[in-house]
């Protein structure tokens, strides 16, 4: 455990190292979120109605800031694990006394807390100042919590899009494509309550909806089945996924062949 | 630097008169070239391609399902947004194919890797920028034109008018990513701010420009020119203008000459370690 802890501790000070670098790169929220306001500022204001299907602008605008800095702050894996096993560089970190997953894990999560951080900061500035206070500090532990199950759920699709390089030449149109499922069945760019009934059924019956839309809704509107609909959710795909990704890294490694080095 | 490199060409010798005559030629068998490079790796060069036309059409099922729920946002509709998304699509996909090094300029100054372009009878900007291809831009290229045929609006003089839409927008893109990435030759590093700036146009020209005041829309014309990716080539695409294809040629030369002109004030200060590096 306390390899694993100096792991996640280097990855955080070698995010924290370039600050100027690290805030340049959060900037893009801010882009990102002025944007969504403009859009929804004037698409609740051609419906007329304070709320749209139970959510206000200033939950909207707060639910898309906690997706974004997800979306944005989640360390890119799949690129990282893709790259190690297709130049032979996986076989330094598989023969060092530390787990392969848990190395990434702690790694990744070093890397992309102070980044998380710095784009909720940057974002929630702006936010604040367009769209009202966020929501009460009540529903934060709640959603915080849904995150970091929601930040492990990314992790295991990310490895296991990264360890596909073991069977495929390229990985990158997987990591596209999963990333627009988050965007769409995830509720990333439109929150689920807005979509049409039956596309909500089947996006609440895959994971993507536990990865971005369960922290994000219970931030800005929990409620109790809400909240144990969301947890149930996240807990069942981290089992199932967590699973498939011990059971493709053990057969990734029966396919590995290292020579030399 | 006696001899300054000059946007054209170095004036070294008369190479360069000669390089300039076959310089057709030369991008030609330049981008001949990168297509078989790409090709080495043809099951990743068909499956980025297919990748990314599904990826953008993935994408593309957000605004299927925004304007389902809210069909206008200033009457901006459905239709405009295939277009916008066409044009920005292709354009973006063309410049990764011809100019696939516009994306990475800035990191190319700060290594100090333009040494190679330097020393060879070619215009350097121009050599830089098509050295490299970005296998997925074909996807990119082609999902915008499968955009423009599903908008409803396809007639053969439009299909025309989306051509030249897209060469324009591509221009513009272009030359602000040169623009951004000089910068490089004076800040020293540039990866982020690079990142932060093709988010900034590509989002910028993805969304109904109908959302931003006039303040803003300035910014989209003046600064990051957005507008000329996406909503006024889309204007030009639905019904031919010669006002709107005169300010989409005044954005393209406008902005062409200060990439290109900011690059060559850069190339003054350009320093390096004569490092030993290999082009491949």
């Amino acid at each position: 455990m306390r390899k694993h802890w100096t792991i996640f501790k280097i990855g955080l000070v070698n995010s924290l190292a370039y600050p100027a670098e690290l805030i340049m790169r959060s900037g893009m929220i801010l882009i990102f979120m002025w944007v969504f306001f403009q859009l929804w500022r004037v698409t609740f204001a051609s419906s007329g109605s304070e709320t749209i299907n139970g959510l206000s602008l200033r939950d909207t605008m707060w639910y898309l800031l906690l997706a974004e800095t997800l979306e944005l702050g989640r360390p890119r894996l799949a690129r990282t694990i893709s790259d190690q096993v297709k130049d032979g560089s996986i076989a330094y970190i598989l023969n060092k006394p530390y787990h392969f997953l848990l190395y990434q894990f702690s790694n990744g999560l070093g890397e992309s807390l102070p980044r998380m951080a710095s784009l909720f900061l940057l974002g929630a500035g702006l936010v604040w100042s367009m769209a009202g206070p966020p929501p009460p500090l009540a529903n934060w532990p709640l959603a915080f919590l849904a995150l970091a199950f929601a930040w492990i759920l990314h992790f295991c699709v990310n490895c296991l899009i990264g360890l596909a390089a073991f069977i495929a030449e390229e990985v990158a149109p997987f990591e596209w494509i999963y990333q627009k499922l988050v965007f769409i069945l995830g509720g990333m760019l439109i929150p689920l309550d807005f979509y049409p009934a039956w596309l909500q059924t089947i996006a609440r019956s895959l994971p993507f909806a536990y990865m971005m839309y369960g922290p994000a809704r219970l931030f800005v509107r929990p409620d109790p089945v809400l909240t144990g609909q969301i947890y149930l959710g996240q807990a069942i795909w981290l089992l199932v996924l967590t699973g498939i990704l011990i059971l493709a890294f053990h057969r990734g490694m029966r396919r590995l062949a290292i020579n030399g080095g | 630097m006696a001899d300054e490199p000059t946007l054209t060409g170095s004036p070294h010798s008369a190479h360069t008169r000669a390089g300039q005559r076959g310089l057709l030629p030369f991008l030609l068998a330049l981008w001949k070239a990168n297509l078989a490079a790409a090709l080495e790796f043809r099951v990743a060069f068909i499956s980025q391609t297919l990748g990314m036309i599904l990826n953008d059409g993935v994408y593309f099922v957000v605004w299927i399902l925004f304007f389902d729920r809210f069909p206008t946002v200033r009457g901006w509709g459905l239709t405009d947004m295939f277009l916008v998304f066409g044009i920005s699509a292709s354009a973006f996909g063309l410049a990764g194919l011809l100019f696939g090094n516009a994306f990475n300029l800035g990191d190319i100054i700060v290594r100090g890797r333009l040494d190679y372009y330097l020393s060879l009878p070619r215009p350097v900007l121009l050599h830089v920028l098509t050295s490299r291809v970005t296998p997925s831009g074909l996807g990119d290229f082609l999902y915008g034109f499968l955009s423009y045929f599903a908008s409803g609006q396809f007639t053969p003089a439009g299909l025309g008018r989306f051509v030249v839409a897209v060469i324009l927008a591509m221009i513009v893109f272009v030359a602000f990513l040169v623009l951004i990435q000089s910068l490089a030759f004076w800040l020293g590093t540039g990866g982020a701010f690079t990142g932060l700036a093709i988010n900034a146009i590509i989002t910028f020209a993805l969304y109904p420009i109908t959302l931003f005041e006039r303040g803003a829309k300035l910014i989209l014309f003046l600064v990051i020119p957005a507008a000329f990716m996406g909503a006024v080539p889309a204007g030009f695409v639905r019904a031919f203008d010669w006002g709107t294809i005169g300010l989409m040629a005044l954005g393209a030369c406008g902005f062409l000459a200060f990439g290109a002109g900011l690059f060559q004030l850069g190339l003054r200060r350009y320093e390096s370690g004569s490092a030993i590096q290999t082009e491949v």
